[in-house]
This record gives structure tokens, C-alpha cells and sequence, in this order.
């Protein structure tokens, strides 16, 4: 299994909030171990290869989460929680899983 | 989990529904999925369900109580619950997670803090066990809502936040392209059912202390969570710079 992690970087250079937050927690989860490779999706750069996997993979958020079989099987995640849940077998918390929910889904306010 | 394949599949899909009408959107989503529920928010999204009942009777249709609405809200879903002979199912949060809260910050914390933390245990958490138990659902979401929350809401989605383990989850949302006023005239033109808060001035209706009549001019958005100042969403990877 081959899991690539796509972080990005804002069109004036500054690094996105959510990445940096879930990098630091993967960082002290001991999680990273787990990444085989960081790419940048630099918004400035629609060439960068990080703008060029979310083109790929149809993806509008970040960061994401590519995760690459043996058999071939590509599996994508944009939800941290379930990419730590499904893949890396490691707890989270509910809090954390509803305040990501909630800030991924602004849309939610009015349900 | 995302299957590529079927998130390009749901882009396709959603070019084609946005260009017919709530009925026919809805038409489909009931027709290609039996285990599938409306969220019924107790406000003007009740045209869902006079639509929904012409096309299907047998309606599941659910509610978030989160235990802070207006007392008009609860008379209203028991009035819809009546008049098109339907099961609402009425769902509330887990009471030991609102006690610690309440208990720790009170009954008003949302206005010291955000709104959010209150939202995540009355709203989030009850919605998300809900949609646990079904593969597709269906809300009022317009993109009118809110310009700056709403405005790319699709009539078809891959639901990644709230699909189970391993599994697909389909969000439609079949008002996506109408106008407040395109649901208003609908409910009028149809002798639809309302909640009476909309003749007091109220637009958006959620919980009570959220919620407060709007004026002329102002947006409906100003009606709900006044105190806190819109947020800048940081973590869409903006399409301007992605060559779909």
C-alpha cells in the first residue's frame, strides 16, 4: 500500500490552516511514519503536482488522502477521521470527527 | 472513502439534474433509491414533502430536534405530520452529551464561544447516527441560502462526511437551483402548510435562540447566528485554478 498525502499551499503563498492542523496531529500521532510521500497543491501553480492529483481525482478540498493498493485499487479521502479510522486503524475522537464535519460542510448550518 | 469513478459519475449525473425541476429531481432520487429519507427542517422545506408525497406516499422523512426550538416549529411538524398522514421520525440528541455541556457552559455558550461546539451535540452528532441508516437523503439546501456557505450546494452528491464505513452515501438536494421566492410561490399556488413564524417576519427558522426575524433588505442569513461574523472557508481547493 502506497499513500500519498496532498497538502496545500494558498495562492499567496501561505499554507492552508486544515492541512497544517492535520499535519501537526499526524505528527504527534506518530501517523506520518505511515505517508510515503507529501505533495503540494500550490493554488498559485495549476501545474504544481498537488493541483495536478486533485484534477486527476476530481478533488475540491484539502487535504486529501491517496491510497494505492498492491491489486491497483485507488481509494481517495478527503475526511481525515475516516482516512485515520479506514486506513491507518487509529481512534479519533466524536468531537473531533463533528468539528471536522462541521467545518468541511458550512452548508450544514442550515439543516 | 471516495471511489473516483462514481464521484465523476455523480458530476455527470448532477450536469443533467440540475437542469430539471425539484419534482423531476426528485422523482429520480426516489426512484433509484428505496431506503431514502427526507430531512425535514420544520421550516419552508416542507414543499419537499408535498412534492415527495405525490410521487411516493410511503415518505420516510426525519426531523432534528435538537430540544431549542421554537414551540411553533414543534406544532408545525405535527401538523405536516398530520395533514399528509405521514411517520416523522423526530430525533434527538444523545442527553448525557447536552447535560455535560450545559453543565460546563450553561444554556447559552453559543454566544460566548461559537455556535458550533452546541451544533456538533444537538445537530451533527444526532444527524450523522440518523443517516447512518440510510443510503440516500434529501434536504431543502438552496444555493440562495447563504452566498457564502451555500453557493455551490450540487443537486447530487457523493456524501463522504456522513457515509458508512466502506460504503456510499447520496445527498440530493432538489431546491438547489430555486429562488426563495420560486419556493414561496409553490407553497401559496399549492395551499402547502407553513410554519406560522414565516407570517412574524422570520425567514431562516432553526433553533430559538439562533433565530431572529429579519428585516426588509437584509438577507435571510442575518437571521440566524447574528452575533458571530462569517468565516472564511480555507480549505476548498479553489476551482479557478483546477482545469476540470
Amino acid at each position: 500500500m502506497k499513500i500519498t498525502m496532498v497538502k496545500k499551499l494558498f495562492a499567496d503563498g501561505s499554507p492552508c490552516k486544515k492541512c497544517a492542523e492535520v499535519e501537526q496531529k499526524m505528527q504527534q500521532a506518530g501517523q506520518l511514519e505511515r505517508i510515503d510521500q507529501i505533495v503540494i497543491a500550490d493554488e498559485a501553480d495549476p501545474a504544481s503536482a498537488g493541483m495536478l492529483l486533485a484534477t486527476e481525482h476530481n478533488v475540491d478540498r484539502a487535504p486529501f488522502f491517496i491510497v494505492e493498493q498492491a491489486s491497483g485499487a485507488v481509494d481517495i479521502y478527503t475526511v481525515y477521521f475516516k482516512f485515520v479510522k479506514e486506513v491507518l486503524n487509529a481512534q479519533t475522537s466524536e468531537d473531533e470527527e463533528l468539528q471536522e464535519i462541521m467545518n468541511d460542510n458550512p452548508d450544514l448550518d442550515f439543516i | 472513502m471516495s471511489n473516483p469513478a462514481s464521484t465523476i459519475n455523480l458530476a455527470d449525473i448532477d450536469l443533467t439534474l440540475s437542469t430539471l425541476s425539484p419534482q423531476e429531481i426528485l422523482r429520480h432520487a426516489l426512484e433509484n433509491h428505496d431506503n431514502i429519507a427526507i430531512s425535514f427542517s420544520g421550516a419552508e422545506d416542507v414543499v419537499l414533502i408535498d412534492m415527495a408525497h405525490k410521487i411516493r406516499p410511503d415518505l420516510q422523512v426525519f426531523s432534528l430536534d435538537t430540544g431549542r426550538l421554537h414551540a411553533e416549529t414543534y406544532h408545525f411538524i405535527e401538523k405536516v405530520r398530520k395533514h399528509y398522514d405521514i411517520k416523522i421520525d423526530v430525533v434527538m440528541p444523545e442527553g448525557a452529551r447536552v447535560e455535560a455541556l450545559v453543565k460546563e457552559k450553561g444554556l447559552f455558550s453559543f454566544y460566548e464561544d461559537d455556535h458550533k461546539e452546541c451544533c456538533g451535540i444537538r445537530k451533527i452528532a444526532p444527524l450523522r447516527k440518523q443517516l447512518l441508516t440510510v443510503d440516500a437523503w434529501i434536504t431543502g439546501q438552496r444555493r440562495d441560502q447563504s452566498p457564502g456557505t451555500r453557493a455551490a450546494v450540487p443537486v447530487i452528491q457523493d456524501d463522504k462526511a456522513f457515509a458508512r464505513p466502506d460504503d456510499q452515501l447520496t445527498k440530493y438536494n432538489p431546491l438547489a437551483n430555486w429562488t426563495s421566492q420560486q419556493v414561496w410561490d409553490y407553497i401559496r399556488t399549492n395551499n402547502v402548510p407553513y410554519n406560522e413564524l414565516h407570517d412574524r417576519g422570520f425567514i431562516s427558522i432553526g433553533c430559538e435562540p439562533c433565530t431572529r426575524p429579519t428585516g426588509p433588505g437584509q438577507h435571510e442569513r442575518e437571521g440566524r447566528w447574528w452575533w458571530e461574523e462569517a468565516t472564511k472557508k480555507e480549505c476548498g481547493l479553489h476551482a479557478v485554478n483546477i482545469d476540470k
